[in-house]
């Protein structure tokens, strides 16, 4: 076994091909090790990079038990790395919004259609051009309609069951959505007058930076019996989108994030990084934080089974009535805190499970899942980049044994924003990406650039390390035909 | 800010209501996130100035008469707080008047009790397709690595943004 001192002081030792450890140091204030599922490309360039001492930073929180997870598209975040997984024992442990995110419920929904590409290509411009107006994107966009204060409570009280009991979707959407779109216990009186306000008209809204919607096709099988389940077929057409709470899930971080450091300091939390301040849960703190978050992750649901229906509609207006039955195959999320029972140490306890850029993958014969998978695992939807691929995988027992049950979220930034305009500077995107048959409709063309794939790792690599450690099985690859940007 | 790269912009000898001639911004590279540095003379400078950056990461906004303003006063018990809430508050109240932030100012950064107080007035653009223009969404300031230091040389502050 090598042990090697990263640039920024963490110690990293190769357990095997996809697994490093980061050693508990007490002199950090770790309370478990470091677990990080890499390979050695992967890895390379985290020895650099400051995820590590995140990861280190994360297992310094009070309860958390295992290990501080780092999945395969680990990446610098802020508190949390991006691609953490922390899970913390009920009696001891904390709840820490920076595990969360401010994008509560941040999450990935996959459309399939009867269609075929061969259907939409003579008409992806007019479909592409139809889908950017039916669904606002960018920053500031919204609905064109205010929710009252009634409805607002409702949706965060119902989440996805609200919109589908207004009409918008059927009972079968809800089936298909992690927890039925809607976590109970949301308490909308932890939700501020100002995040309402934030969210009011922005339901069925993309927003911008890495969200998207995309029309896709199945380019590969992998998996020919999990393919089936989820009704997958080499060469139909599939529509991805990938956006979360609004201003409404940011404003409810933003406010019990500073209500949870002055909590920090009343139950003495010593903290390596303020972002990641906490409250024992159980505190009154905790609880309202916890109300808060679930009445946020509905708004998201509700947000991406309205933006479901303008993609039907849009469809059955340009393909025809037909053309609008695009059943859900599932709904992720991976930017939550949740509740879940899983096994430790011989015993089978609950604990508070902060996934933050990471998915939950659950195996086959889950409880949790929809009877449809029940035998195969739980979709684990994985965007990659524009220009590439996305990922359809299933979970495997060894994410239940290793990682809480959970699994990378995406690719993983590996430029930043800034790094991928310098090197893409007086490149065409939009007419190289239509060049490769990928069509882009963006709200500002100029800032593309920010999310082109080399601004990415390869989602092939990172899951190929996913898989390889036992987490997940890839069932399908999906490539872009028409990407909406915000 | 985002488009100055990594030398500080200085804002050049453009007379300010508070702090010495000599202010200046900067991006900070981060794999998913934005950071920023600002420094001025006087801590209502730096305030100023850390919300001229946020400015020019989320809109840009040209020549524009229509500005409407709205004033803000935030206590906190430290000035990291106070630069979180001072900061978040401008994202939230933009995105609430479905505007964009145009510019601020401050008018008095004391000592409170506890910790310490902003007053300041913050002015917003509406959106149009020419003058007015949404760049990139900021979702909130964060805690990570924000640092605020003040001495004899002046002001300076450290913040990363969730974009």
């Amino acid at each position: 076994m090598t042990m090697t001192m990263t640039a920024r002081g963490v110690s990293l030792e190769r357990i095997d091909d996809y697994r490093w450890r980061i050693p508990r140091d007490g002199r950090l204030g770790m309370r478990v090790e470091g677990l990080i599922f890499a390979d050695d490309q992967l890895i390379a360039p985290l020895r650099e990079d400051p995820c590590l001492t995140q990861v280190a930073n994360v297992a310094t929180l009070p309860g958390i038990v295992g290990a501080s997870l780092g999945m395969p598209d680990l990446h610098w975040g802020y508190g949390f790395p991006i691609g953490g997984v922390a899970a913390m024992a009920l009696d001891g442990g904390v709840i820490s919004p920076g595990g969360i995110g401010f994008d509560i419920n941040c999450g990935v929904r996959l459309l399939r259609s009867d269609l075929e590409a061969a259907d939409v290509r003579p008409i992806l411009d007019r479909l592409a051009d139809g889908l950017f107006r039916a669904v606002p994107s960018g920053v500031g966009s919204h609905a064109g309609y205010r929710l009252s204060s009634v409805d607002v409570d409702l949706v965060l009280r119902r989440g996805a069951d609200w919109a589908v009991t207004a009409g918008h979707g059927s009972h079968l959407d809800l089936a298909m959505t992690e927890e039925g779109g809607c976590l109970s216990g949301a308490d909308p009186s932890q939700v501020s007058v100002r995040a309402s306000a934030r969210g009011s008209n922005q339901l069925g809204t993309l927003g911008s930076g890495n969200h998207f919607l995309e029309v896709q096709v199945v380019d590969q099988v992998l998996d020919p019996q999990a393919a089936g389940a989820m009704h997958l077929r080499e060469g139909q057409v599939t529509v991805m989108i990938h956006c979360g709470s609004r201003g409404l899930g940011h404003q409810v971080c933003t406010d019990h994030i500073g209500a949870m450091e002055r909590a920090s300091r009343r139950y003495a939390i010593t903290l390596p990084d303020r972002q990641l301040a906490c409250a024992p849960l159980g505190s009154p703190e905790a609880e309202a934080y916890l109300g808060a978050m679930r009445a946020a992750a509905n708004f998201a649901w509700a947000n991406r089974q309205l933006i479901t229906v303008a993609v039907r509609r849009t469809f059955a207006e340009l393909l025809g009535a037909a053309a609008a039955d695009l059943p859900l195959v599932y709904d992720v999320s991976h930017n939550m805190a949740k509740f879940e029972q899983h096994r430790l140490n011989g015993e089978q306890v609950e604990l508070c499970v902060h996934r933050k850029g990471a998915t939950r993958a659950f195996p086959a014969g889950h409880p949790a899942l929809p009877e449809v998978y029940r035998e195969v695992g739980q979709p684990v939807l994985i965007p990659g980049d524009m220009g590439r691929c996305s990922l359809v995988a299933v979970g495997l027992p060894g994410a239940m044994a290793e990682t809480f049950g959970s699994t990378c979220h995406g690719a993983g930034r590996r430029l930043s924003r800034h790094a991928a305009i310098r090197q893409l500077r007086g490149v065409d995107l939009v007419a190289e990406l239509r060049q490769a048959g990928v069509i882009v409709r963006a709200e500002r063309r100029d800032l593309l650039a920010e999310e082109a794939s080399l601004a990415y790792k390869d989602v092939e690599a990172v899951v190929r390390v996913a898989a390889g450690a036992g987490h997940i099985r890839p069932v399908a690859r999906l490539r872009p035909l028409a990407v909406i940007k915000g | 800010m985002v488009k100055t790269g990594h030398q500080p912009r200085t804002l050049g000898d453009r007379a300010r209501p508070h702090g010495q001639s000599v202010r200046w911004h900067r991006a900070v590279d981060h794999t998913a996130d934005v950071g920023l540095r600002a420094a001025a003379g006087t801590g209502e400078g730096l305030l100023e100035e850390a919300a001229a950056a946020l400015v020019e990461l989320s809109s840009d906004v040209g020549r524009t008469r229509e500005l409407r303003s709205e004033a803000i006063e935030i206590e906190a018990d430290d000035l990291e707080q106070l630069v979180f809430r001072w900061l978040n508050e401008l994202i939230g109240l933009a995105e609430v008047r479905g505007e964009a932030l145009a510019r601020t100012t401050v008018s008095s950064l004391r000592r409170g009790r506890p910790g310490w107080v902003v007053r300041g007035q913050a002015w917003f653009a509406p959106f149009d397709a020419k003058e007015v223009r949404p760049r990139l969404q900021v979702k909130a300031v964060t805690l990570y690595r924000l640092c605020v230091t003040h001495g004899p040389d002046g002001w300076a502050l450290e913040a990363y943004l969730d974009v």
